[in-house]
């Protein structure tokens, strides 16, 4: 096949990845499937990507985090142990120096069983 | 006067004549055309490790894979996916090594990175059950594959086969619970998100959607192996290659004759429709040329279980034997069949049919030798 020169690809894609560079954000919520939960460290796994891009978020889950599960009355509390893997769950977290910590988790429901999207 | 009418002759004829590989969908407006052709040009770019190439990779550009006869097109390169089954662990089977990367494990490696780690490819991990190999498909009518609403594909799904036809398509799903539909096991919920994915897996080019590079496997890149600053492809570059792949026309059927009508009755017949669902119908869409278009791709988009002989991974919710009903659309130009290339006839792959495909297998063996040819030659219209 016919290569298209390096040259037209710097001049493409060059002024967008100067853009990119300034707005890319760190991520600081994931929705995925839990892969692991380990109750006594306090720990949970979350799969997450784009495409085949695939990585793994693991979370510390402090005793103060809320857990809420969406499908029970208005998003009832729930304790860790009650999260298995299979679960899809929306997390909001930070950034802490022995690790990422959650904020808040909410259970939306079952990967098998399949969860609309939200926005 | 002559001349008008042979004008008009002319630009009629390139009107009405089908569109050709490789040609954008018709309709598009100007500035869809226009998205469509910068696209073209990321889509054929070959990367260099100057510009963000690997450090792990598996081509050098898109259409380096997608490219026989056309741009968008088939290829003969075949890669390696793995992953791990656990039958055991319920509601969580399968480990697709999401913390080394994911399931594609790159075949080549950047002369820095090969200095630094002494390594071609990236290895496999010692936990993988099983390697799969993955031929290349084309990426003609994707478009129209993403424009389908989920209620039309879920409404072929009938995980528990109650209605007894020793069928029963069931629907992957992505990590966060939406409907999968791309990959030969529908893990992937959209085209973006599959060709965002493709330029870190596939070409070790990071971008807005997937920031960071990968990892071999697992472990951290050697400092200096990735001169080129992250992200190495910008959000522009992305959307004008989902703009390319997107409005990339699906391959038009031939006429057929009337042994190939014969043969698509008999393809009914035997039962080969239950999952090759000969259309589906694309919802409202922002691109008039994908909104409420009949798309003939004969899939269902659903898991099938295809039986032992062709089981590979897991991925999702598919088990190692379950696949996406592959698309037909376009068979005539492929060169290569099934999931991994392993079948090098349409009559190979349909012989190759287990599971649930081994009933409409059996059929087509049984039938007389001029019914068989029939609907191969219904096939090659495709």
């Amino acid at each position: 096949m016919r290569r298209i020169t390096l040259l037209s690809l710097v001049s493409l894609v060059a002024p967008v990845v100067l853009v990119a560079q300034q707005t890319a954000a760190p991520h600081d919520s994931v929705r995925g499937a839990i892969r692991a939960v380990d109750t006594r460290a306090r720990t949970l796994e979350v799969t997450t990507g784009v495409g085949f891009a695939l990585r793994v978020v693991r979370l510390q889950v402090p005793a103060t985090v809320p857990i809420t599960d969406r499908k029970s009355a208005q998003g009832a509390p729930i304790n860790l142990a009650e999260l298995k893997p299979g679960d899809v769950i929306r997390v909001s977290f930070g950034s802490r120096p022995t690790g990422l910590v959650a904020y808040a988790i909410e259970r939306v429901g079952r990967m098998d069983a399949g969860v609309e999207p939200t926005p | 006067m002559t001349r008008a009418w042979i004008g008009l002759a002319a630009i009629c004829a390139a009107a009405c004549r089908p569109p050709q590989l490789g040609d954008p969908l018709r309709g598009l407006s100007k500035a869809e055309r226009a998205q469509f052709d910068s696209g073209l040009v990321v889509f054929a770019t070959t990367f260099t490790p100057a510009v963000g190439l690997g450090p792990l990779f598996n081509a050098s550009g898109c259409g380096e894979c997608h490219e026989d006869p056309v741009v968008g097109a088939n290829g003969d390169e075949v890669e390696r996916h793995a992953a791990v089954f656990h039958p055991e662990r319920a509601g969580a089977m399968c480990d697709e090594l999401a913390d080394k990367g994911g399931p594609v494990f790159q075949d080549s490696v950047t002369p820095a990175l090969h200095t630094a780690l002494g390594i071609d490819h990236e290895p496999l991990p010692p936990m993988v059950t099983t390697v799969a190999a993955r031929s290349t498909p084309d990426v003609f009518g994707f478009g129209l594959l993403d424009a389908v609403p989920d209620s039309e594909i879920l409404k072929y799904a009938d995980p528990d086969d109650r209605n007894g036809d020793g069928i029963s398509g069931r629907p992957n799903r992505f990590f966060d619970g939406r409907l999968g539909r791309f990959g030969r096991k529908a893990l992937v919920p959209t085209l973006r998100e599959f060709n965002d994915g493709a330029f870190q897996v596939e070409i070790g080019i990071t971008n807005p959607s997937v920031p960071v590079e990968g990892t071999v496997t697992g472990d951290s890149l050697p400092a200096g192996t990735d001169p080129a600053p992250d992200p190495e492809l910008g959000e522009r570059g992305l959307e004008l290659t989902d703009a390319f792949v997107r409005l990339l026309a699906p391959p038009a059927p031939l006429k057929q004759t009337g042994e190939a009508r014969r043969g698509s009755d008999i393809f009914a017949r035997v039962g080969c429709t239950s999952c090759h669902v000969p259309a589906l119908r694309t919802g409202d869409n922002p691109i008039r040329a994908l909104s409420h278009k009949e798309v003939a791709a004969y899939t269902d988009l659903l898991l099938h279980d295809m039986g032992p002989d062709l089981a590979d991974i897991c991925l999702g919710l598919a088990t190692p034997s379950e696949f996406r009903t592959e698309p037909l659309m376009g068979l005539r130009h492929a060169t290569q069949f099934l999931h991994d290339g392993r079948a090098k006839t349409p009559e190979q792959a349909v012989d190759l049919h287990g599971g649930e495909g081994a009933r409409a297998r059996d059929l087509f063996k049984a039938l007389p030798a001029a019914d068989r040819a029939a609907l191969l030659a219904f096939l090659k219209t495709l």
